[in-house]
C-alpha cells in the first residue's frame, strides 16, 4: 500500500509552509475581521433606514390626525341644552311672570309662603327681611362664598388689558386705575364688588403695568384722548356707568363701550384691527386667546372687578326649607308640582314659581349655571325629539320621520293621515315598519343639521405645537366667530359614526364592519382551500411529473401578480358572470333599496381570497416541509395510514407555520385597495354592511376616497382612518399570534 | 459470493429471495438470499454504504415513503411476498414494527406515544384494557419505573435513552410480530446502549427481532445470528456471509468477514 512517489512528493512540499505565520497571520486574521465589520455598518445602516422610514411614516400620520383648528358652529350645543332647560323652567307649574320687574318678583315671593323663584344677589341683600336665600348642595349664599365663586351660579367678571396698551395711551392707564378705585359701581349695578383682598392681590400688576409704586389718585380732568372698551354684555353696564361718572369728572376724551360678548372682545382686541384697548369679560381668558394676543405682543393682564351672582329664593314665611341638593333645586324649579315632590317631608302643597321672562340674561345665567355642564347626551330622548323637530324645516322633519320614526305611538311632525298614505303604498317607507330612532341616531342627527360644527381651517400638529401663538392670531384674525381648539381627528366618535360628506362629523364604522366582512370572507376561502391545495402538492402530488411541476410554479408566480389583476378578475368573475350568486338573488335575498348588483362584500372577499391563496398555500407548503420525516417515519411505522399521518402528525406540527402564513395574508388583505376599486367597492354609503351581500366599503378604500378630495379637513380624517387601520390590523395579528402560540404550546 | 445460511432449527419469520433494491436508477442492494429465524436476534453488520439499512427496510417496505425507490425480488412473510400488488403496506407495517436510529417520539404525552398506534390500530378495549396496555408496554420496555408518574408529560421531555426506549414501547404496544431496529443504540451513551441490549435480549422471548448495527461488539454480544454485508465495486451492497453469530465471529468463512470483523476494513 506504501507509495514512494507520494511520500517523495510530501518531502518535497510542506504544505504547511503555504500559510502565512506570525506577524503575517495575525495581519491576515485582522484583515477578513475588518471585511466583516465593513459589513456590520452596512447592515446597521440599513437597519436606521428602515427605522427612520418608518417613524417618519408614523409621524407623518399621526401629524396629520391631531392639531388645531378653527372650528365655527351654526348653534352651539350650550344654547339648545340651555334652552330646552329655560323651557323646562318656563313651563312649570304654577308660574307667575314677573318681567324684568325685580321688585315685583320679590314682592310676589315674600307674599307666598309656598313660593320660590331667583334673582341676582345684589337685589336678595336688600330684601333680606321678607326673603330667605337658600343654600344649594350645603353652601349658602353668604358674600363670602359668593366672592370665593363656592355657590353655583356665581361667576367672575373681569376687565383685561395689556401693558403695552398701558404705556402707549395714559388716558387708558388712568381709567384702568379709576375703574378699580371705584368699584362701588359695581355693586350699584347689582354685582358683588371684588373686596378689598382680591383688590390688594391685583395691585402689583397694576404697578408692574403702569410703572408706579402705588395707585395715584386719579384726576379725570388731567387726560384726553379715546378709550375703546369692547366685551361681554355682562360687564357692560358697569363699563358703561363707569365710563359716564369718568366723564362727569371731567374726562375730556371719547370712551366708546361695546358689548360683543367676552370671545368677540378678546379676538377683536388680539388683533388689534379695532383699536379696541380693554376687554370686558365674564370668564377667564383662555389659553388660545391668551397665545393670540401674546403672538400680537400683547401680554394680557387680569384685573377682578367683582362676581355676578343668582340666588334661589323662598318666602321668609316659608319655615320648613333651608338647604337644597342640586337636584332638589333642578326639580323645585321644574317638575315637581308640589313641595312633596321635592322632598317627602315638606307640604303637599303647589310651588309658586316666581321668575324673570325667558329671555332675561338672569334666567340665562341661572338655567345655565343650575344645569351645569349638561350635554346633549344628558338630555332625555323626547327633548333631542324636541330640539331636532322644532330647529329643522317642517318638510326635513316629516321626511326623517317617514324614513324611520321618532316614536312608535305618535308622529312628531307628519300627519297621520299623510304616514298612513305613505305606508298604504306597494313600497313602504321604513318608518312604516323599523323600530324608532335612538338616542345616539337623534344626537348624529342634530350635531349634523343643527349644530353643524364647520372647521374652517386646520392645521397639522408640528405646527399646533411649536407655531401655536401665530395659529392662534391668525385664526383670531381670519375667522373672529371661530373657536380655536385642540382636535383629535381619531377619537371614539370617529370609530363609531357612519361615513358623512361632512368630515366634522364623518367615521369609519361602516369602513370598519366592511374590511373586517371582507377579512373574514377573504380568509374563510383562502385558509382551507389554501391549506388543502399545500397537502395536496407536498404529501400526495409526485414531483417528477410535469403537471404538478406547472402547478407548483404557477403558484409561486400567482403571489407576486399585481393585485389589480385580481381585481380585474373578481370584475369578470364574481361581480359580472356569477352575479346571481354575489348578489344574492339566487338566494332571494337582495337588500331592498340597495343597487349593489354583484359589487357586495362577497364578490370582494372571494377576490381577496383569491388574492390571498397563493401566499397560504406557499407558506403551508414550507410549514408542511419543515414537518420532521422522523415524525412520518414513525407513525408509518406503526401502521398507521397517510391520512392518519398528515392528520395526526403533520398538520398539527405544521399548523403554527401555516397560522403564520395566514398572518402574513390578513394583513396583506385587509390593506388591498386597487382590487376593491375595480369590484366596487362603494366612495360614499353610510349604511353598515349587514350581510354577504351588502354593498361595502373598505378602511383603505376609504383613506384613498377621502384622500382625494379638495378639502384640507379630509386628510386629517385620513390620517386618523389610517391610524385605525393600523390599530385593526395589529388587533387582528395579535389575535392570530395568540392562537398560533396556543397551536405550538399543545403540540410541543 | 461465499454465503451460508445457518441451519435450518426453528421457523423463519422473513424469507428474502434474491431481494434488489433501487433508488431511482440506482442498485443500492443487490440478490440477498436471507432467512430470518423467528424468536431470534439477527444482526445486520458492515462499512457504511453497505445498503444493510435499506435490506431491513425492505423488510416492511418503508422505503415506499421514498417515492423514488423500489424493490426487485421476493420477500416472504408468512409464505406470501409483501412486495405483491394486493398486498397493502399498512398491514406489513402494522404486523412488522421498526424502531429508528435517532429517537423519534411524538410531540404527545408518554402515554399518548404508547397509546396512539393501538387507536389508531383498532384497538378494541375499555380505558381500562390502555391503560394496561400502557403499562405493559412501558414495562416490557423497561422504562415504566422512570416513567410511571409523569404519563402526561411530553414524550420529548425524556432523555435520550429513554426515548428509545419509549419508542420501543410504542412499537410493541400494537404487538407486532417482528421488530425492525434500525442501529437503535446509535445516538445512545454507553449505560444507555447496554440498557437497550438488555431490553433486546428480554424481547426476544415473544418477537423476532432483526437489528442494524455499527458495532460489532454489540452484534456480537447481543446477536444470535449475523449477516455480513459489503459493498461491491458497483457500489451496490451485497450479503457476503450470513451464520450463527459465533460462527462469524469466531470462524468467518468469507476472508472479507474476517477482515473486517477484525478490524482491517471499514
Amino acid at each position: 500500500m506504501i507509495d514512494d512517489q507520494y511520500v517523495q512528493r510530501k518531502v518535497e512540499k510542506d504544505f504547511a509552509d503555504f500559510y502565512p505565520a506570525n506577524e503575517d497571520m495575525h495581519a491576515q486574521i485582522s484583515g477578513r475581521r475588518s471585511r466583516g465589520k465593513l459589513f456590520f455598518w452596512v447592515f446597521l445602516v440599513a437597519t436606521m433606514v428602515a427605522i427612520i422610514a418608518l417613524l417618519t411614516l408614523l409621524v407623518t400620520i399621526i401629524n396629520q390626525s391631531f392639531g388645531l383648528v378653527a372650528e365655527q358652529v351654526v348653534v352651539p350645543e350650550e344654547t339648545l341644552v340651555t334652552d330646552f332647560n329655560k323651557t323646562r323652567v318656563t313651563n312649570a307649574t304654577n308660574v307667575v311672570e314677573s318681567g324684568e320687574d325685580d321688585q315685583a318678583l320679590a314682592e310676589g315671593i315674600a307674599a307666598d309662603p309656598y313660593g320660590a323663584g331667583f334673582f341676582g344677589h345684589a337685589f336678595y341683600t336688600e330684601n333680606q327681611e321678607t326673603l330667605h336665600a337658600l343654600s344649594i348642595g350645603g353652601v349658602a349664599p353668604t358674600e363670602e362664598n359668593v366672592l370665593s365663586g363656592q355657590y353655583p351660579g356665581t361667576r367672575p367678571l373681569f376687565i383685561y388689558s395689556a401693558a403695552e396698551i398701558l404705556e402707549e395711551k395714559p388716558q387708558v392707564a388712568a381709567f384702568l386705575a379709576y375703574y378699580l378705585q371705584n368699584l362701588e359701581v359695581v355693586s350699584e349695578i347689582g354685582y358683588f364688588a371684588a373686596d378689598e383682598e382680591a383688590l390688594a392681590q391685583q395691585q402689583e400688576a397694576i404697578f408692574e403695568a403702569l410703572g408706579v409704586d402705588e395707585l395715584p389718585q386719579i384726576n379725570p380732568a388731567d387726560y384726553e384722548g379715546d378709550i375703546s372698551v369692547s366685551g361681554s354684555s355682562t360687564v357692560f353696564p358697569v363699563t358703561t356707568a363707569m365710563a359716564e361718572k369718568f366723564k362727569e369728572d371731567g374726562f375730556k376724551g371719547e370712551i366708546q363701550v361695546e358689548s360683543t360678548g367676552t370671545g368677540g372682545g378678546f379676538s377683536a382686541f388680539c388683533t388689534g384691527s379695532e383699536g379696541i384697548d380693554i376687554v370686558d369679560a365674564s370668564r377667564h381668558v383662555d389659553t388660545i386667546e391668551f397665545e393670540a394676543c401674546r403672538g400680537a405682543g400683547l401680554d394680557l393682564n387680569e384685573y377682578l372687578i367683582g362676581q355676578d351672582a343668582v340666588v334661589a329664593v323662598v318666602s321668609s314665611q316659608n319655615d320648613f326649607v333651608t338647604d337644597v341638593s342640586r337636584e332638589d333645586a333642578e326639580s323645585l324649579f321644574t317638575d315637581a308640582v308640589t313641595w312633596a315632590d321635592v322632598n317627602e317631608s315638606w307640604p303637599a302643597e303647589n310651588i309658586t314659581r316666581h321668575i324673570p321672562t325667558a329671555d332675561s340674561g338672569t334666567m340665562d345665567f341661572f338655567v345655565r349655571s343650575l344645569f351645569d355642564e349638561q350635554t346633549l347626551l344628558d338630555l332625555p330622548y323626547y327633548a333631542l325629539v324636541d330640539i331636532y323637530s322644532s330647529n329643522v324645516t317642517i318638510g326635513r322633519c316629516r321626511a326623517v320621520e317617514r324614513e324611520k320614526r321618532f316614536y312608535l305611538d305618535q308622529l312628531v311632525c307628519d300627519s297621520p293621515e299623510a304616514f298612513a298614505t305613505a305606508c298604504a303604498g306597494d313600497n313602504p317607507p321604513g318608518g312604516c315598519t323599523e323600530e324608532t330612532r335612538t338616542h345616539d341616531d337623534l344626537e348624529l342627527m342634530i350635531a349634523a343639521e343643527i349644530i353643524q360644527p364647520t372647521v374652517l381651517e386646520s392645521w397639522f400638529l408640528y405646527p399646533s405645537i411649536f407655531n401655536r401663538q401665530e395659529i392662534a392670531l391668525e385664526a383670531a384674525t381670519k375667522y373672529p366667530n371661530a373657536h380655536l381648539k385642540f382636535k383629535s381627528w381619531l377619537s371614539w366618535d370617529f370609530i363609531t359614526s357612519p361615513q358623512s360628506s361632512q368630515p366634522e362629523i364623518a367615521g369609519v364604522r361602516t369602513a370598519i364592519l366592511g374590511s373586517l366582512w371582507v377579512v373574514f370572507i377573504a380568509i374563510l376561502v383562502a385558509f382551507p382551500l389554501g391549506v388543502a391545495a399545500a397537502l395536496y402538492l407536498e404529501e400526495y402530488a409526485d414531483p417528477r411529473k410535469r403537471f404538478n411541476q406547472v402547478i407548483q410554479t404557477n403558484i409561486n408566480n400567482l403571489a407576486g401578480v399585481p393585485s389589480i389583476i385580481y381585481g380585474m378578475l373578481g370584475l369578470a368573475v364574481f361581480v359580472r358572470f356569477l352575479e346571481p350568486i354575489t348578489s344574492g338573488a339566487l338566494f332571494g335575498t337582495v337588500e331592498a333599496g340597495t343597487t349593489a348588483n354583484g359589487r357586495t362584500v362577497l364578490s370582494a372577499g372571494l377576490t381577496l381570497g383569491l388574492l390571498g391563496l397563493p401566499i397560504v398555500i406557499i407558506a403551508a407548503q414550507e410549514a408542511i416541509k419543515a414537518v420532521p420525516p422522523s415524525l412520518r417515519e414513525a407513525s408509518m411505522g406503526l401502521g398507521a395510514t397517510k391520512w392518519q399521518t398528515i392528520w395526526n402528525h403533520v398538520l398539527p406540527n405544521a399548523i403554527p407555520g401555516i397560522l403564520t402564513g395566514t398572518i402574513l395574508t390578513m394583513s396583506r388583505v385587509i390593506g388591498e385597495t386597487a382590487p376593491l376599486v375595480v369590484v366596487g367597492a362603494s366612495t360614499f354609503i353610510t349604511s353598515d354592511p349587514t350581510s354577504p351581500f351588502s354593498k361595502f366599503t373598505t378602511l383603505p378604500a376609504q383613506v384613498y376616497q377621502w384622500t382625494t378630495r379638495p378639502q384640507d379637513t379630509f386628510r386629517n380624517i385620513a390620517g386618523a382612518a389610517i391610524i385605525v387601520l393600523l390599530i385593526l390590523l395589529l388587533a387582528l395579528n395579535a389575535a392570530a399570534i395568540y392562537l398560533r402560540n396556543h397551536f405550538s404550546k399543545r403540540f410541543a | 459470493m461465499s454465503e451460508t445460511n445457518p441451519s435450518k432449527k426453528g421457523r423463519l419469520a422473513i424469507e428474502a429471495h434474491n431481494l434488489s433494491c433501487y433508488y431511482g436508477d440506482f442498485r443500492a442492494v443487490k440478490n440477498v438470499d436471507l432467512d430470518i429465524k423467528e424468536h431470534a436476534i439477527t444482526a445486520l453488520i458492515g462499512p457504511s454504504g453497505c445498503g444493510k439499512s435499506t435490506v431491513l427496510r425492505a423488510f416492511n417496505r418503508m422505503n415506499d415513503l421514498i417515492p423514488v425507490a423500489h424493490a426487485e425480488g421476493e420477500v416472504l412473510f408468512h409464505g406470501a411476498n409483501i412486495y405483491e400488488k394486493n398486498v397493502d403496506p399498512v398491514e406489513i407495517r402494522r404486523r412488522i414494527g421498526m424502531v429508528f436510529q435517532k429517537p423519534n417520539p411524538f410531540p404527545k404525552s408518554i402515554y399518548d406515544n404508547v397509546a396512539w398506534g393501538a387507536k389508531i390500530n383498532g384497538f378494541k378495549g375499555s380505558k381500562q384494557d390502555m391503560d394496561q396496555l400502557v403499562e405493559e408496554s412501558l414495562r416490557d420496555a423497561a422504562i415504566w419505573d422512570e416513567v410511571k408518574d409523569k404519563l402526561d408529560q411530553s414524550g420529548l421531555s425524556l432523555s435520550g435513552g429513554q426515548q428509545q426506549r419509549l419508542c420501543i414501547a410504542r412499537t410493541i404496544a400494537v404487538k407486532p410480530e417482528i421488530i425492525l431496529m434500525d442501529e437503535p443504540a446509535s445516538a445512545l451513551d454507553p449505560i444507555s446502549t447496554l440498557r437497550i441490549e438488555e431490553l433486546i435480549q428480554e424481547l426476544k422471548r415473544n418477537y423476532t427481532i432483526v437489528i442494524v448495527t455499527h458495532n460489532m461488539q454489540q452484534a456480537a454480544r447481543a446477536s444470535d445470528y449475523t449477516a455480513f454485508f459489503n459493498m461491491g465495486e458497483d457500489r451496490a451492497g451485497y450479503l457476503v456471509e450470513y451464520n450463527d453469530t459465533e460462527a462469524i465471529f469466531t470462524s468467518p468463512a468469507a476472508e472479507l468477514t474476517e477482515q473486517y470483523i477484525t478490524g482491517r476494513f471499514g
